[in-house]
């Protein structure tokens, strides 16, 4: 790349050594917490150990690939993965949407409202999911008590795979709910107003307004929105590690807390290493779809 | 795995690095009488008062440095006031030797397991780590270690309860030293068999004379009906378990195999499933098919669904749902008897030998200190576990926290344990219980069998979970052949 203009205007030459100092502590910061691992992690991937100390002890081709596939707990997890993801996404968008609306309506509450929703999104995960843990217990939890006093039956809340599944996205889109709020509360209050009043005076009711302007200024929004949620629900761990530790048979479990139990209850640092590449080569190929698919209609 | 095999710096892969350090070591130890009088050996072995400058228990060892050192240990959290006992001990140790800092870190008791493991791998784990016995057979495989009987007098080690000492020692080495042990058999609340007027289980100190599991799950379906009768919706007749994390599935070596491996018998043929039933995995230690997923084993767990499935107890985590009086029964040990007469017991309660199946079978599960094989402080390290586990130490440990002690003197000189029926049967329970089947992948074996375990106890059918978790075992532990 040439900066011919920097080269000959003495003023800006010594942008050329400030320049790339500014950006090389972010890009320290992201070659030694982000590269760097992720490195490992491709060249592990490759590897077999000692199961004991977990220290190399030579190559395996594809071997771990082969044998964490043939897994049926591999394929499992890659489905429920999947399955979170659908969840959240249709969980937390919209509900995100929808308090964006409502907050940016400026209703009585308005302020109670937002504190309560970012105080959920600055709680400790793990705090949040021993807190639903109670909530979610069996006989004394808060909703069997409810269940009881309305006379309906005890529910297996996280005993039952499929409800437990849901329990956990609930759990994670009442934690994890604000951050895209907030971010498509930003882009509300950045549509200008005289675009709405335009509208009112060709005679466009509330729908109109919501689906002709609202929606379509928001779509750049809604797209990292959709990127985060994706990505937060492939990372999915905490809430699954205390909830349910995976279960019941396996159901909870998703390719994070495969990764996890590999590594660190099954002593195979190898097959963890190929789970955490397949993770990775999957949340890149989910992405790329999303972005085609929006880009095409958005052209973002 | 051979004695030499074992020895730190004997690896069968030798760098340079390794023989440059052995050499040194080597010229270091004929050197050292000369060069560092301070440091003599310990004359002969056994109780030592005035060899050192404190009672370091059964350590033979020699003379700890004058150099400014930390030692790390990692060990799982516990009451207040027993947290209090042990931080005196490491104060009264550093006071000694002044130069010795000791930093102590505390993990939940169910995450130690897991801990270890990633201290482990990290290459630089804490001196003094809290393991257990049940994992000793992969300390020794993976050398993870330090042999303790180079540092320990025999008569010390010979002390230990032999079910302990020889669940702890691999190929003679003892690669952990079990310091407390709580032999699993059942506390019931009188008071709640009083008021529904039912039998309570037998008071009596033999480890073989309680009730068959029948019996139990009759006793347990009594107890239940009469509290539902009674409009008691809270209290149940066994107690949720509190090992581990607690709930169903917390701790398969120290509770749930009691289900288990009390239906098979080690006096059975040996080519027999109810043989294997109790081995639980083969002799080499690489293979669970046909040990864990035996019929005998799923009618065993059949009865442990049958305790949630007919709600005679919780199927989440209740913490101290026994001490909190709103359980019958509970699976426990010495230390509950213990700490109910320290604090005063909040209600009248007995103790009962654990359910029958084809054999009296009880665990014996210690939470066993370590020396990790790489401290560069190998004999002050031994001398400081030495230390709190000298016999003063461990008087102030077992009173404040109530288990009980694993070496015979000391519980000999506890009279209680001689006069009161309720402890009179943790000390037989402790000299008839059974240690965890031995296999070098145990960590792995524990990891899997217990969320299966957990299943099963939330409905899923026995026999299928089981030859699923046992190709699961099967898998995970070829890779330690």
């Amino acid at each position: 790349m040439k900066f011919p203009s920097w080269t000959g205007n003495p003023t800006r030459r010594g942008e050329l050594v400030i320049g790339p100092l500014m950006i090389l502590p972010a890009a320290l910061g992201l070659c030694i917490f982000q590269f760097w691992p992720l490195g490992v992690a491709i060249l592990n991937s490759f590897r077999a150990f000692n199961p004991f100390n977990h220290r190399p002890n030579g190559w395996v081709g594809f071997g771990n690939y082969q044998s964490v596939l043939a897994d049926p707990s591999f394929q499992s997890s890659f489905w429920v993965s999947l399955i979170y993801m659908v969840l959240m996404i249709v969980i937390i968008i919209p509900s995100a949407l929808g308090l964006a609306i409502l907050l940016d309506k400026r209703m009585p509450g308005t302020a109670l409202a937002r504190g309560a929703i970012l105080g959920a999104l600055a709680s400790s995960e793990a705090v949040a999911a021993l807190i639903w843990n109670a909530i979610y217990q069996p006989n004394s939890g808060l909703l069997d008590v409810i269940f009881q006093t309305f006379g309906l039956p005890s529910q297996p809340f996280l005993t039952d795979g499929h409800l437990a599944v849901v329990c956990i996205v609930i759990m994670t889109a009442w934690k994890d709910i604000g951050l895209p709020m907030l971010i498509f509360l930003g882009a509300l209050q950045a549509i200008p107003p005289h675009l709405f009043e335009a509208a009112s005076m060709d005679g466009a009711n509330r729908w109109n307004k919501f689906w002709r302007i609202t929606l379509p200024l928001l779509r750049p929004s809604l797209v990292l929105g959709l990127f985060m949620t994706t990505i937060a629900a492939a990372r999915l761990f905490t809430p699954i590690q205390i909830l349910t530790a995976g279960g019941p048979n396996g159901q909870t479990s998703n390719i994070a807390y495969f990764s996890y139990a590999q590594a660190f209850l099954f002593n195979s640092p190898g097959p963890a290493a190929a789970s955490v590449v397949m993770m990775l080569l999957m949340l890149v190929v989910i992405t790329i779809i999303q972005a085609r698919a929006l880009r095409s209609r958005s052209g973002i | 795995m051979t004695k030499s095999s074992y020895l730190p710096g004997l690896k069968s892969s030798l760098s340079r690095r390794t023989v440059l350090r052995g050499i040194a070591a080597t010229a270091g130890v004929l050197a050292m009488p000369a060069i560092l009088p301070s440091r003599a050996f310990a004359a002969t072995p056994g109780s030592n008062p005035g060899k050192y400058k404190i009672d370091l228990g059964g350590y033979t060892g020699p003379e700890l440095t004058n150099a400014p050192i930390t030692l790390k240990i990692m060990r799982q959290e516990f009451p207040p006031e027993v947290n209090a006992v042990l931080q005196a001990q490491y104060d009264a140790f550093s006071a000694a030797y002044p130069n010795i800092t000791i930093q102590e870190e505390r993990v939940p008791y169910g995450d130690l397991p897991t801990k270890v493991q990633v201290y482990v791998t990290s290459g630089s784990a804490p001196d003094i780590m809290m393991g257990r016995n049940d994992f000793a057979s992969a300390y020794a495989a993976g050398q993870l270690t330090l042999p303790l009987q180079q540092f320990l007098s025999a008569d010390f080690i010979e002390d230990v309860y032999a079910p302990l000492r020889e669940s702890a020692t691999i190929d003679g080495n003892l690669v952990c030293l079990p310091w407390e042990t709580n032999p699993v058999y059942m506390a019931f609340n009188r008071d709640i068999y009083d008021k529904l007027k039912i039998t309570p289980p037998p008071e009596v100190g033999e480890f073989d004379g309680g009730w068959t599991v029948e019996q139990y799950m009759q006793n347990f379906d009594d107890v239940t009906k009469a509290l539902r009768a009674s409009g008691d919706t809270q209290t149940f007749a066994l107690a949720a378990s509190g090992y581990g994390n607690g709930g169903p599935g917390s701790n398969y070596t120290q509770l749930e195999s009691i289900w288990v491996r009390m239906m098979g018998d080690p006096k059975a043929a040996k080519d027999s499933s109810t043989y294997n039933t109790f081995m639980g995995v083969s002799e080499d230690g690489f293979t669970a098919s046909g040990y864990v997923n035996t019929p005998e084993a799923a009618a065993g767990l059949a009865n442990y669904q049958t305790v949630f499935k007919s709600g005679y107890t919780p199927t989440g985590v209740v913490p101290d749902q026994f001490r909190g009086g709103a359980a019958a029964v509970t699976f426990s040990g010495t230390g509950t008897v213990k700490r109910f007469l320290k604090t005063g017991q909040p209600f009248n309660f007995g103790m009962s030998p654990a359910p029958k199946g084809t054999i009296a079978y009880t665990t014996t599960v210690a939470d066993s200190p370590t020396i990790y094989s790489g401290t560069p402080y190998p004999a002050e390290t031994a001398a400081l576990l030495a230390f709190i586990c000298n016999d003063a130490n461990r008087f102030a440990f077992h009173d404040a926290w109530g288990s009980m002690p694993v070496r015979k003197t000391l519980v000999d000189a506890l009279p209680e344990y001689a006069s009161d029926q309720r402890l009179v049967l943790g000390t037989n329970v402790a000299d008839n219980a059974f240690g965890p089947p031995k296999s070098v992948g145990w960590f792995d074996y524990f990891s899997a069998i217990n969320p299966a375990v957990k299943d099963i106890a939330l409905g899923t059918d026995p026999q299928t979970r089981l030859n699923d978790v046992a190709t699961q075992i099967d898998g995970l532990l070829a890779k330690y052949k």
